[in-house]
């Protein structure tokens, strides 16, 4: 049997900016590779700074890698043709944050959703108006929001309104970033059921890239940690979210605020001092090392490996085997309330 | 019992509107502060926590904001205070904290002309005495070499390090009460936390009352040790933050908890809140929640009173014998 083609791959991906300053780069992701299977949902997390926004979009095309290669159901984007391009990124979308920012507000959502179809397709305009009620309706929108601004609606009727546009064009990858961070938590909850049903209807794959582990631990199947640039951190969610092996999934998951009672809280929190260090020059070795309690000589020294410590749970720890297994800090409390699966 | 530190009774806010209207954004609004209590006020976008803030301090706009009510603080009615008498209450008895720490910095100050200014607004202490305390107050809220931010501008530091220093400026003066608005929100979590825990140190070291404006329920579990939800300008729930979370007696605050996915299992439907936050100009007389109510009943129509006993109150007239989840089901 030969393993199916995955859905997207990324090879030692670099992505690097101008500073401005005496030229300066900021490595905003610095040697990643990863790989995303058709219909699956890759959870990345990580603090701001952390590159996840601009290895989300070097992902869905939209910007070109320094170093390494990006391959979108084994092609890479960056070596097509204008037109060619232009067919091949219909199946890789993206959503932002902003419901707002993302809606032309001179537009109605109408005009909006259809837009990629006039772009993008050969129907004529009572089919594309007829997909766009199609489109609206699969986002739990009524039709007569077709003839509505997006400044009458409201901030979960317009996120729904960007998915729809999103899928107008039947991807196979929506890359997510911070979709749901504007939104209220009961809201935020319909936007999450939404991208669950449309995984299931549509076969969609997801890269969900969010500060909230609450919201990536429901959403997603594989988790990937990132830090400065570097994956640190990769696995099925629930291992990921029961057995952390990184000191700084470790750290991120035990400074998550849980809203249970204090009996069921677990006391051993991990407060990290400082913050995240600047992109322009990163520590040497790890890059954690500088906020990390278990930081030696070593780690300043040699970049730790990236190894597999369970199956497809990979980690880059120089103290993975002495300090780190087995001691599953953090996720304890919700392991109270959630049974095993 | 001790007389509470803040003591807010019949509190209501009208905003006014284009041809003379006004809307009621705070209805009758009434909860207490102890001395060094912490308490937190949630509830979403749209429910009044962060206009009720800034009306204890008089920061609402007079010409769009009526303000009526009772707010007792140590013995005096501040909605009856001039603007002059304001000024001294405001950063020295109460602070206020807010989410976004660059637009309540002054960018053209220095963080340490920032400190001094408040400290000698309210004490008469010469300028190397005020730096001194400055320092100190930097330090206190962990602050490197205060020495060296001192001089800082404000778009010399992080979020993180602007939210410290907004919290030294707020507690420079000792105050009795903090108001903290979302104080966390633009953080990142590993940032948050390092925040709330030495928020927390520093007021229960200098026995402040804190009250936290928040709309995430984690950050109270942790934060406060009572919680007051707000919904549509009314106070639906007013308990013991641990009771609120195991067994929330107000459908809303319920609803709040299950549609938190942490609670729920990975990819599962996870519960909403049916509908929206009414529009405060159009609300029927009844129980403002009973529109997206799983719960009500023909009697949701009459206006709800506060109801249950005094460690515990709920604005719902099926409190006793509804059996609601909480955040452990």
């Amino acid at each position: 049997m030969t393993r199916p083609e995955p859905l997207l791959e990324v090879e030692d991906l670099e992505v690097r900016f101008p500073s401005g300053h005496r030229g300066e780069t900021v490595k905003a992701v610095d040697g990643v590779t990863l790989s995303v299977a058709a219909g699956e949902t890759l959870g990345i997390i990580g603090e701001s700074g952390s590159g996840k926004s601009t290895l989300g979009r070097a992902m869905a095309g939209f910007l070109r890698p320094t170093h390494g290669r990006v391959l979108q159901l084994g092609v890479d984007p960056s070596a097509l043709g204008r037109h060619d391009f232009a067919q091949h990124r219909r199946a890789f979308q993206i959503v932002f944050q902003d419901p707002n920012a993302a809606l032309d507000p001179r537009m109605t959502i109408g005009q909006s959703v259809r837009e990629p179809l006039d772009i993008a397709t050969n129907e004529t305009r009572a089919q594309r108006d007829h997909r766009v009620l199609d489109l609206l309706d699969r986002v739990g929108l009524d039709a007569e929001f077709a003839l509505r601004y997006p400044h009458e609606l409201s901030g979960g009727q317009k996120q729904r309104a960007n998915i729809a546009r999103a899928i107008a064009l039947d991807p196979k990858l929506l890359v997510c970033d911070e979709v749901v961070a504007a939104l209220d938590v009961s809201i935020q909850a319909d936007i999450l059921n939404l991208f669950v049903r449309l995984q299931d209807e549509l076969g969609l794959g997801y890269v969900f890239i969010s500060h909230d582990l609450g919201v990536i631990a429901h959403i997603a199947d594989r988790i990937a940690v990132m830090y400065l640039g570097k994956i640190v951190e990769l696995g099925p969610a629930d291992d990921i979210m029961r057995r952390p092996l990184h000191p700084y999934t470790k750290a991120l998951l035990s400074s998550e605020p849980v809203p249970l009672p204090k009996a069921l809280r677990t006391e051993n929190r991990i407060v990290l001092n400082g913050e995240i260090p600047s992109p322009i020059s990163p520590p040497s070795g790890c890059r954690f090392r500088t906020r990390c309690w278990l930081a030696a000589d070593r780690c300043a020294e040699e970049q730790p490996a990236w190894e597999q410590y369970a199956p497809n749970h990979w980690n880059a720890c120089h103290f993975t085997d002495s300090q780190s297994r087995g001691d599953a800090s953090g996720p304890a409390q919700f392991a109270a309330i959630l049974p095993e699966h | 019992m001790d007389r509470p530190l803040l003591d807010v009774s019949g509190l209501n806010i009208f905003f006014k509107q284009p041809g003379g209207r006004e809307t009621r954004v705070i209805a009758d609004l009434s909860f207490t502060v102890a001395h060094g209590e912490s308490v937190g006020l949630v509830g979403e976008s749209g429910c009044g926590k962060t206009v009720t803030g800034l009306s204890l301090l008089s920061l609402l706009p007079p010409e769009i904001a009526r303000v009526t009510g009772q707010i007792g603080f140590e013995g005096a009615n501040l909605a009856l205070l001039s603007a002059r008498q304001m000024q001294d209450v405001r950063g020295r008895s109460i602070a206020m904290i807010f989410q976004e720490p660059m637009s309540a910095l002054d960018p053209v100050f220095t963080v340490g002309e920032q400190i001094t200014e408040t400290i000698r607004t309210h004490f008469r202490v010469s300028p190397k005495e005020a730096r001194e305390r400055a320092l100190a107050a930097l330090e206190d809220v962990g602050i490197a070499l205060p020495a060296r931010r001192y001089d800082d501008y404000p778009h010399q530091l992080s979020g993180g390090m602007r939210q410290r220093v907004m919290i030294a400026i707020a507690l420079s003066c000792e105050p009795k009460l903090l108001i903290a608005d979302e104080p966390t929100t633009a953080l990142d979590v590993t940032v948050q936390a390092q925040i709330v825990d030495m928020l927390l140190n520093l007021t229960e070291k200098h026995g402040t009352a804190l009250l936290f404006i928040t709309h995430d329920l984690g950050v109270v579990a942790q934060a406060c040790s009572r919680v007051i939800t707000m919904y549509a300008g009314q106070v639906v729930e007013d308990a013991a933050v641990d009771d609120v979370l195991g067994r929330p007696q107000h459908p809303y605050t319920s609803g709040l908890l299950r549609s938190i996915p942490r609670l729920s299992m990975p990819k599962s439907v996870l519960p909403s809140i049916p509908g929206r936050v009414p529009a405060l100009a159009e609300l029927a007389p009844g129980c403002r929640f009973a529109p997206r109510c799983t719960y009500a009943l023909p009697a949701c129509a009459e206006a709800q009173a506060l109801r249950g006993d005094a460690s515990h109150l709920v604005r719902c007239c099926r409190y006793a014998e509804l059996s609601l989840p909480g955040a452990v089901a």
